[in-house]
């Protein structure tokens, strides 16, 4: 299968890369399409916390894209209550073949540490995020330290 | 259609002629009227049918001229006339304004290229093998993928239905694939790359403003037409009529945007309007049931032979004269200072209004195509007793095509009168809408009653209700 050749290479790329804002990486070894993995922001308000994703990669990859979703609740604005995300580098229309994993997890931090409200996935918190910036920023917080997972020591 | 063709046969004269027909005709141009069809005819329209390979035929010839005109490939000519929706002179004053910038902006040529490669051996970036040089390809861009990935990439966007829009592999890149590309790299794969050329085709056609598919199911034909306009366009294979410009079912007198707005109000007021899809009502004097089992509005009830209209319940003597009034919506004047809630039923009263003489004229055609075929049957009755011949009887079918014809128009004039403001305008359209209404429900009488000696009277009065349809649409067909 031409998936695996080229997620074996990504796979290893992305862990010797050392990223810090993506780790903890799991895969299963007897299914290469499903990657988990922890997504650590640098951003206010979800600093404080840690947030694991899976990675869904189609047989047909790297000629369909593959599908991100969260596995711990997070209060976003682009990503809604189950988990679902909304990035345009992997939209069916938007996709390449040559895009690379790294490049989308890249893309995905971007996102989580920038919200944008113009193309919300929950309008409800995209208008408090507009409106009542603060109110935002505190309702975040108190959710982020409810749910999120612990952050790596380093 | 056949004004068109007469106009392409020019007549030629030759030189060698003792006569110089030249000048005798133009002495007597004066003889020779050329009359405006539209102005005989609002519906007038020209228009070819053409199969596949004749609308193939029609888009080579632009890709031919442009190419020849630019001096650039015909690869070239045909991305850029696809882009500007085939419109070659805007292509031409843009490619010679600036052809460089033409091109990257229609997407056959990156902002900036890349570099050229030197090795012999390169790995691949989407499938990460390493191979020889000559394995690969790439568009103007210079993006280099082995020819195998490019492959599976065609595959999978035109298993989606994707062929014309299909772009380079690269991240960011959008420097579109040519027809030319694809399917040298399809060479070998005959089932996608039919699939492809069907696809490109369909794409060439939906962004040709003068080509219209047919809206049949699974026919085949493309409508074309230099003038891209609301008229009637009817299919020579499949015979189905529809609105040139929006594709939908013939609308006139209203407008493509008018009657899509009209359509969804109906299907959104569906359940409120649900109740008139009986199809009985009480005789208004005998109060016997009765149901309507034919096209025409004038009823006469079996019981008591009172005559009265199917629409309003009125006495139908009034509706002959000159006071036909059955058509019409009387607006409350004092409607702006009553409360909401009455200013909302009104509002439900007057949509009912024209919903019911639509939503009726549509069950009329109906009910009349059934009709023709008791005529049928009717006129072989009469065929086999001798009285006249088959021949004889077809006006009947005639006159019944017109009734058809002139229905059709009648229903389309509802959503028109609906959206139209209250003044002089509407009350014009509203009484020529009053005076085909009362002449085709005459014609409609007629024919469900024809006798051999009654030809002369229902011709008559086809041509009174083809004249009052033709009056309206001069007047309020504004296409």
């Amino acid at each position: 299968m031409a998936a695996t050749r080229r997620l074996q290479k990504e796979l290893g790329d992305i862990r010797n890369s050392g990223l810090k804002s993506f780790r903890d990486i799991q895969v299963d070894e007897t299914n290469i399409l499903t990657w988990q993995g922890l997504i650590v922001p640098d951003s206010p308000p979800y600093n404080r916390g840690a947030f694991k994703i899976e990675i869904n990669f189609p047989a047909e990859y790297p000629f369909k894209p593959p599908k991100i979703s969260f596995k711990t609740k997070i209060y976003h604005p682009n990503i809604d209550e189950k988990g679902q995300v909304c990035l345009p580098i992997i939209s069916a229309e938007n996709w390449k073949p040559a895009t690379k994993t790294d490049q989308v997890i890249q893309a995905l931090v971007a996102l989580v540490n920038d919200p944008e409200p113009e193309h919300p996935l929950r309008a409800d918190l995209a208008e408090e995020y507009l409106k009542d910036k603060k109110k935002f920023t505190k309702n975040a917080e108190e959710y982020t330290k409810k749910h999120s997972e612990k952050r790596p020591a380093d | 259609m056949a004004a068109s063709q007469e106009n392409e046969s020019d007549m030629d004269f030759s030189d060698n002629d003792c006569y110089d027909y030249n000048n005798y005709y133009n002495d007597d141009d004066s003889d020779v009227e050329h009359v405006d069809p539209m102005k005989v005819d609002p519906e007038y329209f020209e228009y070819r049918c053409l199969s596949e390979e004749e609308v193939e035929r029609l888009l080579n010839e632009s890709v031919e001229s442009l190419s020849n005109c630019l001096r650039i490939s015909p690869t070239l000519a045909k991305v850029l006339l696809h882009g500007h929706h085939w419109n070659s002179n805007e292509v031409i004053r843009k490619y010679k304004d600036n052809p460089s910038q033409t091109i990257i902006w229609a997407k056959i040529n990156p902002p900036s290229p890349q570099s050229i490669m030197t090795s012999n051996y390169y790995t691949c970036p989407v499938c990460v093998t390493p191979q020889h040089v000559e394995k690969f390809s790439h568009l103007p861009c210079g993006h280099k993928f082995c020819k195998d990935c490019w492959i599976t990439h065609f595959e999978v966007q035109i298993n989606q239905g994707i062929s014309t829009s299909i772009s380079c592999m690269a991240k960011d890149c959008v420097v579109l694939v040519p027809e030319s590309f694809v399917l040298m790299h399809l060479q070998h794969k005959t089932n996608i790359r039919e699939k492809y050329q069907h696809f490109v085709f369909q794409d060439y056609v939906k962004s040709h403003p003068e080509l219209r598919f047919c809206p049949g199911p699974n026919c085949p034909i493309i409508v074309h037409s230099r003038e891209i306009k609301a008229k009637k366009s009817i299919c020579e294979q499949c015979k189905t009529a529809f609105c040139f410009r929006c594709g939908c079912d013939y609308h006139a007198p209203t407008d493509c945007q008018v009657i899509k707005k009209w359509l969804i109000k109906c299907a959104d007021d569906s359940e409120t309007a649900n109740y008139i899809s009986a199809h009985t009502k009480d005789c208004p004097k005998c109060h016997i049931c009765i149901e309507k089992n034919g096209g025409c509005n004038h009823m006469q009830c079996y019981n008591c032979k009172h005559d009265f209209c199917w629409m309003c319940l009125g006495d139908w003597k009034s509706h002959g004269s000159e006071y036909y009034e059955c058509s019409r919506y009387r607006e409350n004047p004092n409607i702006a200072h009553e409360s909401v809630h009455a200013q909302a039923r009104e509002a439900l009263t007057k949509y009912l209004h024209y919903y019911e003489r639509w939503e009726n004229h549509s069950k009329s055609l109906k009910l009349e195509e059934q009709t023709l075929e008791k005529l049928r049957d009717r006129i072989n009755e009469k065929v086999m007793s001798g009285l006249g011949t088959w021949i004889d009887w077809q006006y009947l079918f005639a006159s019944a095509n017109l009734l058809a014809k002139c229905r059709y128009t009648l229903q389309y004039t509802y959503p028109f009168a609906y959206y139209m403001d209250a003044g002089p305008r509407k009350e014009l359209f509203e009484y020529q809408q009053a005076q085909l209404e009362a002449e085709i429900e005459n014609l409609s009488w007629k024919i469900e009653r024809a006798e051999t000696t009654d030809r002369g009277d229902l011709e008559n009065q086809m041509d009174i209700a083809e004249k009052r349809r033709t009056t309206l649409l001069k007047d309020f067909l504004d296409v």
